[in-house]
């Protein structure tokens, strides 16, 4: 116990240390949590949802949009590692799959960090959550299998208690030096991959699965949930693997980068063939259930504040799965990040705006309104993105700690114990 | 009143006897904190208002823990809007559907149903204005043989268009593509037809099916009705329902004193909450009371009817079997009780 | 030194934010797009209370348009506490319109239908209508002529003279009643098929009443004796419920107030409209962030003018 406790506390000691880029870094996103203290007073306990841009017609929007986004995240910074686990074997002659190893821990802490901001971005989304505990089973009332958010709720909270527990117990034994138990571990990453594919899933369940809705109401959801989230997700591990390698002495092979921009490029190739798909799908026909995608890509009836944005979107994916196919690019150590970044922007904004909103418009009755976000809004927005980024920051660097042996017990320092 | 009107003694007593027993504790253990955080406040307010937030879903109430929650509710309601609020809880009549058409054919779209509707059942009146109602306007025609030559694909040769007329997409007979905000000097126009939606209390509630916390539930009756004090906001509910019949409270409801109808219910009108749904209950407070609902009783034209689906003598019943009927997108199979018909 | 550096970067960083944001808002007020909600919500019911104080409309009508002489066709006056038990009062109106929106006693001024003929068709006959508790409001006391002293004023307009019984129901010039009639050889009911006389009693003047094809006397209460003479099909589903409104209770043979034909139809111009055009309730509000709803002008037609052109009876 005693040792667990020390381990906690070297852990954050090491994770709360850093230069004055770090806590630059930290501080402008703490600036970001000033205005979100705000409008949570605002929404939460003054006005209620009124001070957001919801109507009865969008009641979907903006928290609902980056929900789905971090679903994703949360899933492909899992997932996009699995070959480590599963190739790393004999076959595997090259290594690119050994190099991987470090980048295990950095996925985790992201999808732990995805998970609670998608935890974060519900409670600001929904309109009692002082009631929250209705939902828990037991002593409130949880509607499953009914009801296709029970099953979201199920498997989010399964999969953030895999990821802390496999990331933890990783580092924990890393940090006492201790070998580990292989099958506990084991086990619970084989089931931790698939349950990262379930989360996303289930969460593209949750909104194709209405009628009303006809640009969700199609069965290519789930795999263009995933395969955006994948392109999406891997990016952003990307770019923090590239930071922590410049930053500190975090040993991240060029092979283990080339390997995940690989698999940015081939889910942005899939995602963008299955959006392809789902426009002409639904355009050449072009009926009345059309309308919801006709909005988003050209507006209607003079009303086109998402077009921009769809195009932005569209433009962005397409553009840099061009780039990223040219080798070169993909191995420019000073482009990669920022194509990375634009992706995931671009990917943030297809599953959020592109997708959530025109889902609400027309709506069922074929009325068709327009969503503007408030400032409060977007202060509560930035807010809890600047969260999950301060935790992410604090998580990761905590993990490199471990990973380079800064962060270890007394009695394990000079113990040489290799870890998968 | 004929024997229907009898209620139906038997409660769902399928509460569970620990979940009750926990929360009576956790009710006592709160009442205990609330007494000790708002000493400024009236003791008794405070009790009620922490045992209003422990108290369970009203399904699974028993007969016992209902009466109290509707006198906490009538004393707070009473304060507040200084008037004798009575809050009922009668639970569904036996042997009755109900069920709800409306002639097509008739309905002038002058709204009345929108306001009768918003003045018996205590919706919010403005910021954020509530309606269960929406009535669309619909063109009759509009087909123009100034348009015959601006087909596609457009062709000196054939500009009447061989692939797609000129008089594509004009609206005859096009349902759900009308106008919201109609504002006319008179109804009805010469030019278009109305067609009002609210809720259509299927009997498949596509809203009911996803709800995680089941605070929205089919009754017996066939009513689809929420427990505003168990929704959690989450508004799955409103993007699940193909009829847009839900609506949110998206801050404080605005109800004035003057305007509010003390004769509610729990699943009904009583005053609601922010950050919860609302819709339709077929005036549950009155049609539980053998009553007519109130858009029912306002329509000038005579255009809604309502009734037991069980009772072949009654009016909805004669109306399927005389006339011409369908449900709003049959295609969902949300089946619908509330038929639209024509003469 | 270290710090220094640090503290200029945040500084930086401070101000760059501070520029963006600025250009964010200063954009965002070109376009006039996100009203900010607190001023939205003072000016609201302020406006609201200004439109509704100065004059609280508690005389309205009940079903049909008020007649063009300003009169109602039938019209109550909000009483309060009407229904006793809940402080109600008899009706609410609209303050729109005029109209009854809401009925606090919808049995509020009725008496009883009276014998209420059993249908003879068997196949509608099956309910027990002979318990049917049907109530009506009396019309009689709310109408124009009926209740004129035809000695006192009636001469008035004929010239200080009682205007003989007419020899036959034939078509003729009027020289009054105008107001209800305005071309008596052109009736508006029937396409000048038959005339005023074929419904109205042309000898008993002192009731004024309805008549049969057999010159009964039909009361004014009770018009569906009358137009279910013709209007046969429309008269059984009135009968069953089916057309027409009825207020009270849903049950089957409950206690209902029955609409009754000249309740919702001007029987005198029926033919032009088939209900009197009333004005409707306002539109509902607009969801936050739209300013008009233009867009719903433009769907469908390519330019043309949609906008309502006048209104005219189905």
């Amino acid at each position: 116990m005693q040792t667990k406790i020390q381990f906690v506390r070297d852990f954050f000691c090491y994770a709360l240390k850093g230069d004055s880029r770090y806590y630059t870094w930290l501080g402008i996103l703490g600036i970001l949590v000033i205005p979100w203290a705000y409008g949570s007073y605002e929404q939460l306990i003054t006005n209620g949802l009124i001070v957001a841009g919801f109507t009865d017609q969008i009641s979907w929007a903006m928290y609902e949009g980056n929900f789905i986004f971090l679903v994703g995240v949360a899933a492909a910074a899992v997932t996009v590692v699995f070959p480590y686990y599963v190739y790393s074997s004999p076959q595997d002659r090259r290594g690119t799959v050994k190099s991987l190893k470090n980048v295990v821990l950095i996925g985790e802490m992201l999808a732990i960090t995805a998970v609670t901001m998608v935890m974060l971005f519900i409670i600001y989304h929904m309109g009692r959550p002082d009631r929250l505990w209705h939902i828990i089973p037991g002593i409130g009332i949880f509607n499953f299998p009914n009801s296709m958010l029970t099953w979201d709720v199920l498997v989010l909270n399964i999969y953030l208690v895999l990821n802390i527990a496999c990331g933890f117990y990783n580092m924990y034994k890393r940090y006492t030096g201790e070998p580990m138990n292989e099958n506990f571990y084991k086990t619970l990453v084989y089931i931790a991959i698939p349950w990262a594919l379930s989360i996303h899933t289930v969460t593209a369940f949750l909104i194709n699965t209405m009628p009303p809705r006809p640009m969700w109401f199609h069965s290519m959801m789930p795999i263009k949930f995933i395969s955006t989230a994948f392109a999406g997700g891997s990016a952003i591990i990307i770019v923090a693997l590239l930071v922590y390698r410049k930053y500190t002495k975090l040993e991240i092979p060029d092979k283990a980068i080339n390997f995940i921009s690989q698999i940015t490029v081939w889910c942005l190739g899939i995602a963008l063939f299955l959006i392809m798909s789902e426009i002409v799908t639904e355009l050449y026909p072009s009926t009345e259930h059309s309308f919801q995608i006709k909005y988003s890509l050209f507006g209607m009836f003079g009303l086109s504040k998402l077009v921009p944005w769809m195009w932005a979107s569209l433009i962005i994916l397409i553009v840099s799965f061009i780039l990223l196919m040219i080798p070169s690019v993909r191995k420019n150590y000073t482009v990669l990040p920022v194509i990375c970044v634009i992706l995931f922007i671009g990917i943030w904004i297809e599953k959020g705006m592109a997708l959530v909103i025109p889902g609400m418009v027309p709506s069922p009755i074929g009325e068709f309104s327009e969503y503007t976000p408030t400032w409060i809004e977007i202060f509560i927005t930035a807010g809890n993105w600047a969260i999950g980024l301060i935790m992410f920051t604090i998580l990761s660097k905590g993990a490199v700690g471990v990973m380079i042996g800064e962060v270890r017990h007394p009695s394990a320092v000079g113990k040489a114990v290799e870890h998968h | 009143m004929s024997e229907e009107i009898k209620e139906t003694g038997k409660e769902d007593a399928s509460g569970n006897e620990t979940r009750r027993n926990f929360l009576k504790d956790m009710g006592t253990a709160a009442l205990a904190g609330a007494a000790a955080l708002m000493t400024d406040s009236d003791d008794a307010e405070a009790k009620s208002t922490w045992a209003e937030w422990f108290q369970k879903n009203w399904r699974l109430m028993t007969d016992e823990e209902k009466k109290d929650a509707i006198a906490r509710l009538e004393t707070r309601y009473s304060e507040e809007y200084g008037k004798k609020v009575t809050v009922d809880g009668s639970p569904a009549m036996k042997s009755v559907l109900f069920g709800y058409a409306l002639n097509i054919q008739k309905c002038i779209g002058c709204r009345r149903c929108v306001y009768a509707c918003v003045k018996e059942n205590n919706q919010s009146r403005h910021d954020t204005e509530i309606q269960w109602i929406r009535v669309i306007r619909m063109e009759k025609q509009n087909f123009l043989p100034d348009d015959m030559n601006k087909g596609y694909p457009p062709s000196a040769k054939e500009p009447f268009g061989i692939q797609v007329g000129g008089n594509a997409h004009k609206p005859a007979g096009v349902t759900l593509e009308g106008q919201h905000y109609y504002q006319p000097e008179l109804v009805p126009e010469k030019d278009a037809f109305y067609f009002p939606i609210q809720c259509m209390q299927c009997e498949k509630p596509p809203c009911v099916k996803v709800c995680p916390v089941r605070t929205t539930y089919r009754d017996p009756d066939g009513i689809v009705v929420i427990d505003y004090n168990w929704c959690i906001g989450c508004r799955m509910c409103m993007a699940a329902c193909p009829y847009w019949a839900r609506r949110f409270n998206w801050g404080d409801p605005n109800l004035p004193k003057e305007e509010m109808n003390p004769n509610t219910h729990y699943l009904g009108n009583r005053p609601r909450m922010r950050g919860v749904v609302e819709k339709c209950t077929f005036c549950i407070q009155r049609s539980r009371k053998g009553r007519y609902t109130a858009c029912v009783e306002v329509c000038p034209v005579g255009a809604r009817k309502f009734g037991n689906l069980f009772d072949p003598n009654s009016e909805v019943r004669q109306i399927l079997e005389r006339k011409k009927v369908f449900r709003l997108k049959a295609e969902l199979n949300t089946y619908p009780k509330f038929f639209y018909f024509i003469d | 030194m270290k710090r220094g550096r640090f503290s200029k970067i945040v500084f930086i960083i401070l101000l760059l934010g501070g520029a963006i944001s600025a250009g964010i808002v200063y954009s965002q007020q070109g376009e006039q797009i996100p009203a900010p909600p607190e001023p939205a919500k003072e000016e609201k019911p302020a406006e609201e209370a200004k439109a509704q104080t100065p004059q609280i409309v508690t005389d309205c009508f009940e079903s049909r348009l008020p007649q063009e002489d300003g009169k109602s066709y039938t019209k109550v006056t909000r009483v309060e506490n009407t229904v006793q038990q809940y402080g109600w009062p008899n009706v609410k109106c609209s303050q729109t319109t005029g109209g009854v929106l809401w009925w606090g006693d919808p049995f509020d001024g009725t008496a009883p239908m009276g014998d209420m003929p059993v249908l003879a068709n068997d196949d509608y006959s099956k309910g027990d209508y002979a318990k049917e508790e049907a109530v009506v409001k009396p019309r009689q006391s709310q109408l124009m002529y009926f209740n004129l002293d035809p000695n006192k004023n009636c001469a008035l307009c004929h010239d200080g003279k009682i205007v003989p019984f007419p020899k036959d129901k034939k078509p003729r010039k009027l020289a009054a009643h105008q107001d209800v009639v305005a071309d008596s050889m052109q009736l508006m009911h029937g396409r000048a098929a038959f005339w005023c006389l074929d419904c109205h009693n042309h000898t008993s003047r002192k009731t004024n009443a309805l008549i049969d094809h057999w010159g009964n006397e039909i009361s004014f209460n009770q018009p569906q004796k009358l137009c279910g003479k013709c209007h046969g099909e429309v008269y059984i589903d009135w009968r069953l419920g089916i057309h027409g409104k009825r207020i009270g209770s849903w049950v089957s043979g409950g206690k209902k107030r029955w609409w009754v034909c000249t309740e919702c139809h001007n029987p005198h111009t029926v033919q032009v409209n088939r209900f009197q055009p009333i004005k409707p309730e306002t539109a509902p509000v607009l969801p936050k962030g739209m300013k008009n709803a233009n867009h719903e002008q433009s769907q469908h037609d390519d330019g043309h003018d949609t906008t309502p052109k006048g209104a005219a009876g189905h």
